[in-house]
């Protein structure tokens, strides 16, 4: 009865635990925070350095802009290449030697392949692949 | 088990697809811009040649789930559908030349993404169910992220780019939400299956605000490629910032593209539900004619008053559907008038719309864009041919006597709209046709103003056979228009 109550038992209630952890988070994370507020003696200073970005203890040198090396967007590229062609793959490794499929199976899956691996022929032919 | 296809049906999807394998190739392999170009446009004309051959034979589908609900269905109207995708990507494959020959953008990448687009237009006419129609629409679409942001030393080309993919990510998210929940409701995806399930169904379904909510949903997000109202800022940002040519496929295609999506969806799933969805098509149609044809008055850039212009046209495009939703009984025949309306409007609409961005190309330097209406002084007595093009096309669009093609498209859609009942709708489209008149007269104006310092340049001549053959196909739909009519009412 106070299973049915509070709604458990339903589809959504396998997500009733996931919002009690939500929640007991949420309390634990304002309990602390409110705690230390209360009790920590509140003396503010602004001794040099304060404000400055920490850098694993070294003076931070240049602006909050730093440029990122572009150059890694192309492995990024590649890998969701691959990353793509496995989650097809997976699937079709488990069926393709059951009975009722066959060449015509390996056939398509060759073809699929054959079409991603263009992209290493491309990144190959435009010397993507080569470090500078 | 493995499905039977049938690969004969699949002909022009796997041609198109071919094409952008072997531009690809040749691009890695030969690297020559000629080659590259050519195995691009030899690819799109064998793509038209087997879309039209598949025209002649009978009726296939393939794909199908228990019998009946196919997800590719090859029909008469389909096959032609690839055949005009296909003559449009050899056009502003044309166009593209001179661009191309300049360096400004890399010719395979550009050749092989406007082909993966190009495939995408091809199977969108045979598609059968809702995932089929969204995922050739996408593969029509993606490719012109690239494209539009292609021009790298210029900055409005990467704000178009991004602003086109914010806005078309956006709106495939809300149609597929559409989708998602008309499949929750019904369980049906195939079009002809969502049509008999929301017929069966009718009681139930309308007591539910979610059936309301996904048609609404699934029309507004494709009203997007059209560059409807609601999701029509992209259009003139991105217009502006693409290459000229990617300009001109953008405004033909990719909107051939949304109107053909939004006609399937509305037509093959929806009309159960057309007394829901028509308002809101007619309201969008009023408020896309008038938002695109106020603002074109504004403008100052050659490209971005095309861009309005061909936001209100999409109002045009719309309004035949949206008057026979709010027409009194909604007959068969009443829609198959209004759906030959949209289609009738649509072709003379592209080829005009072609036909003016190709005189842009051949008017403007091979690396420039659009320019400014002041940049195109003088063009009349430098290129009195091309400017001629030109007039002719803004003309037709505006709807005036030369251009008899525009003329009749205004006719057909109008008399739709007076025998659906909605003379409200009609009176907004002849406001809006006078109003269009003002922009469209200052552009040709524009064009006999006194002569610029820029000198003769000479037209590439990939430019003007495609220039030519597209006004000559202005020209003979104008004064036959009835072979367009008689085609879009079968």
């Amino acid at each position: 009865m106070s299973r049915r109550l509070y709604g458990v038992d339903g589809y959504l209630g396998s997500y009733a635990t996931l919002g009690l952890l939500l929640i007991a988070g949420l309390l634990f994370f304002v309990a602390a925070f409110s705690a230390n507020r209360l009790l920590r003696p509140a003396r503010p200073a602004e001794p040099p350095g304060k404000r400055a970005t920490y850098e694993c203890g070294l003076d931070p040198v240049g602006g909050g802009w730093a440029q990122a090396q572009i150059r890694y967007y192309v492995y990024a590229y590649l890998y969701v290449l691959f990353a793509v062609e496995s989650v097809f793959l997976f699937p079709w490794a488990v069926v393709y030697a059951q009975p009722g499929f066959g060449t015509t199976t390996v056939v398509e899956m060759a073809i699929f392949v054959a079409v991603l691996a263009l992209g290493i022929l491309y990144a190959w032919r435009k010397r993507v692949l080569r470090w500078t | 088990m493995v499905q039977s296809v049938d690969h004969v049906a699949l002909l022009p999807a796997y041609l198109a697809a071919g094409t952008a394998v072997l531009v690809f190739l040749v691009d890695l392999l030969v690297a020559r811009r000629g080659a590259v170009l050519a195995a691009a446009a030899l690819g799109v004309l064998a793509t038209a040649a087997g879309a039209f051959w598949l025209r002649r034979q009978p009726d296939r589908q393939t794909f199908c789930v228990a019998g009946d609900a196919c997800s590719y269905v090859v029909t008469d109207r389909a096959a032609l559908l690839a055949v005009l995708f296909a003559l449009l990507t050899l056009g502003v494959l044309a166009f593209s030349a001179p661009l191309l020959r300049s360096r400004a953008v890399p010719a395979g990448e550009y050749c092989f993404l406007l082909a993966a687009s190009m495939t995408g237009g091809v199977v969108l006419g045979f598609a059968g169910d809702l995932i089929t129609l969204i995922v050739a629409l996408e593969t029509l679409t993606v490719p012109l992220y690239i494209l539009v942001g292609l021009r790298r030393q210029a900055l409005q080309s990467a704000e178009g780019a991004v602003t086109f993919f914010v806005v078309s990510v956006v709106a495939t998210a809300v149609a597929l939400l559409g989708a998602a929940l008309l499949y929750a409701l019904t369980g049906a995806v195939h079009l002809g299956r969502l049509a008999a399930a929301l017929t069966a169904d009718n009681d139930r379904l309308r007591s539910l605000p979610l059936t309301a909510t996904a048609v609404v949903l699934v029309l507004v997000g494709l009203a997007f490629k059209v560059a409807a109202v609601p999701l029509h800022a992209w259009a003139p940002a991105a217009y502006d910032g693409a290459p000229v040519p990617v300009a001109a496929y953008l405004s033909t295609a990719s909107k051939l593209g949304g109107v053909v999506a939004i006609l399937y969806v509305a037509v093959g799933a929806l009309r159960p539900w057309l007394d829901v969805a028509g308002p809101a098509l007619a309201l969008l149609a009023v408020l896309t004619m008038t938002v695109g044809n106020l603002m074109a008055l504004r403008q100052r850039r050659m490209v971005r008053l095309l861009a309005w212009s061909s936001v209100a046209q999409a109002g045009y495009i719309l309004a035949p559907l949206g008057a026979f939703a709010v027409s009194p009984g909604r007959t068969t025949d009443a829609l198959t008038v209004a759906v030959a309306a949209t289609v009738a409007y649509t072709v003379f609409y592209v080829v005009l719309e072609l036909g003016a961005f190709g005189a842009v190309v051949a008017l403007r330097p091979a690396d420039a864009d659009g320019g400014s209406l002041t940049d195109y002084r003088g063009a009349a007595y430098r290129s009195p041919w091309v400017a001629g093009a030109f007039v002719l096309a803004l003309v037709g669009l505006a709807g005036l006597p030369p251009g008899l093609a525009g003329l009749f498209a205004k006719v057909v859609v109008v008399r739709s709209l007076l025998g659906g009942g909605a003379g409200w709708l009609a009176v907004a489209v002849a406001l809006n046709a006078v109003i269009g008149l003002a922009y469209y007269v200052r552009a040709s104006v524009a064009l006999f103003g006194p002569p610029g310092p820029a000198g003769r340049a000479r037209v590439a001549w990939p430019v003007a056979a495609a220039l030519g053959a597209v006004t000559l196909v202005a020209l003979v739909v104008g004064f036959a228009p009835q072979l367009i009519l008689d085609a879009a009412a079968r």
